[in-house]
């Protein structure tokens, strides 16, 4: 849900220029018969207000590109579930369309030639097809339907980037549910600006090619970090700032009379005393490892909350099994989708209930990251010796 | 028939090249016009007998795009 409002503000702020100035001779074309048959039919010595004709085939344009994409997101999210075997594939999927949309941020700002080749230039056949309808458009109310479905065929840069997320989604409703809010988002921009029937789009576009780049730079990191995150690499900005973090926050510790499910590979974690959980300190490591008897069960605690986990830092013993207990309480964000990348654990937790995941010894300063399937929401459990 | 090569460095999405391209339809003498967005390019094709250069850089120049030679 957050990712459609995300897609539809994209869509609102930056899509709707970006699309209106290069799909904008589209519309144009499709508009330009009517609007000429209105003028030839309108009363001598009118004053020139808006064109009441003009509204409907905008709208009709608008309907079919709205369609279009939708169908497109659609085929997209499709295409995206053959190609995610699993998070990891996900993830190289998230970070190779980050670096598609950052490329065409650079490629906005003008950096260097060279990320010309970010964008995909459609074939040229499909492009005088297009170019020569919109010209012989006819006064019907199919030309604009049908001009407004080839948009498709010409999309944007940043509906190109948001294409890339709808094959990232890897679900066909998903994929549709993205494009069609993006879509919905681009729409007012450019029903406004057609019907005015200034030239707004194309001074807009001056004055805002420069942030409509930036802000798709921005979601092409957002991107890259969410794929670096689910791939539970250190590089990630969550995870190089996940050290210095005040305190290492200390889980409460469960012992359980249930045998563990492997045998313990060192005799000093055997021997290891159960402690009592410390309160969160601002120095973690006063705070300690913690480990059980020999056969006592560890388990450690994270609540999956709609925005995020909590704690976001666990402290486990090391050399020796634990148990990692989630607990979801009516969460239906993408935090649900829970992913240890090193464990290939991945996981659709249940909107709310009780999931505990068996994690095998760890040596000694082991720090396994875990996060949701989007790298949206990150944490981490640190073994201590 | 003449072939000529122009750059045009201010394209600033694939969409221009489309727009230029357009001038085969709408310049008289211009057989095909082929723009790259990409290679920052447009190569013409056109009757030198019905359409001078100036005239075809000129209408590149309508559009709101710099056609320079070479």
């Amino acid at each position: 849900m957050e990712q459609l409002v995300l897609a539809f503000i994209t869509g609102l702020t930056t899509g709707g220029l970006s699309c209106l100035a290069v799909q904008g001779g589209l519309l144009a074309g499709s508009l330009a018969r009517q609007i000429e048959q209105d003028l030839l039919t309108a009363p001598a010595g009118g004053k020139g207000g808006p064109r009441p004709n003009t509204a409907l085939p905008i709208a009709l344009f608008l309907a079919a590109k709205l369609a279009a994409y939708t169908l497109l997101g659609a085929l997209l999210g499709l295409a995206g579930s053959f190609l995610t075997l699993d998070p990891i594939t996900r993830a190289v999927l998230m970070i190779a369309i980050g670096v598609f949309m950052v490329g065409n941020g650079l490629r906005m700002l003008n950096v260097h030639p060279i990320f010309r080749y970010f964008i995909i230039e459609p074939p040229r056949f499909i492009t005088r097809y297009i170019r020569r309808t919109a010209k012989g458009g006819k006064t019907d109310f199919s030309t604009p339907l049908f001009l407004g479905a080839l948009t498709a065929l010409i999309p944007c840069g940043v509906t190109q980037a948001m294409m890339a997320a709808a094959l990232g989604t890897g679900r066909a409703a998903a994929g549709a549910a993205l494009m069609f809010a993006f879509t919905l988002g681009t729409s007012p921009v450019f029903f406004i600006v057609a019907y005015l029937a200034t030239e707004l789009g194309a001074r807009l576009q001056s004055y805002f090619l420069r942030f409509v780049a930036v802000v798709v730079l921005i979601l092409g990191l957002v991107t890259i970090e969410g794929g670096l995150n689910v791939l539970g690499s250190p590089l990630s900005f969550a995870n190089l700032t996940a050290g210095l973090q005040p305190a290492a926050q200390v889980p409460a510790i469960t012992p359980a009379p249930a045998p563990i499910s492997a045998p313990l590979p060192t005799a000093a974690a055997a021997t290891g005393t159960q402690k009592a959980a410390a309160p969160p300190t601002a120095n973690a490591p006063a705070a300690g490892p913690v480990a059980g008897p020999g056969n006592a069960q560890i388990t450690l605690e994270l609540t999956v909350l709609n925005n995020g986990y909590v704690p976001k830092v666990l402290r486990a013993p090391a050399n020796r099994p634990v148990s990692l207990a989630l607990t979801t309480n009516k969460t239906y964000s993408c935090a649900r989708d829970f992913v240890i990348p090193a464990l290939k654990y991945y996981q659709l937790l249940p909107e709310t209930g009780r999931v505990t995941v068996e994690i095998p010894a760890q040596k000694p300063g082991t720090v396994m990251r875990f996060a949701c399937s989007m790298g949206m929401y990150t944490g981490q459990i640190l073994f201590d010796g | 028939m003449l072939k000529k090569t122009y750059r045009v460095n201010d394209m600033y999405c694939a969409n221009c090249a489309m727009r230029i391209e357009g001038l085969e339809d709408d310049l008289p003498g211009v057989k095909t016009v082929v723009a790259s967005y990409k290679k920052g390019q447009m190569v013409v094709e056109f009757d030198e007998k019905i359409v001078t250069e100036a005239q075809i850089m000129a209408a590149v120049a309508r559009l709101g795009y710099t056609a320079v030679a070479g």
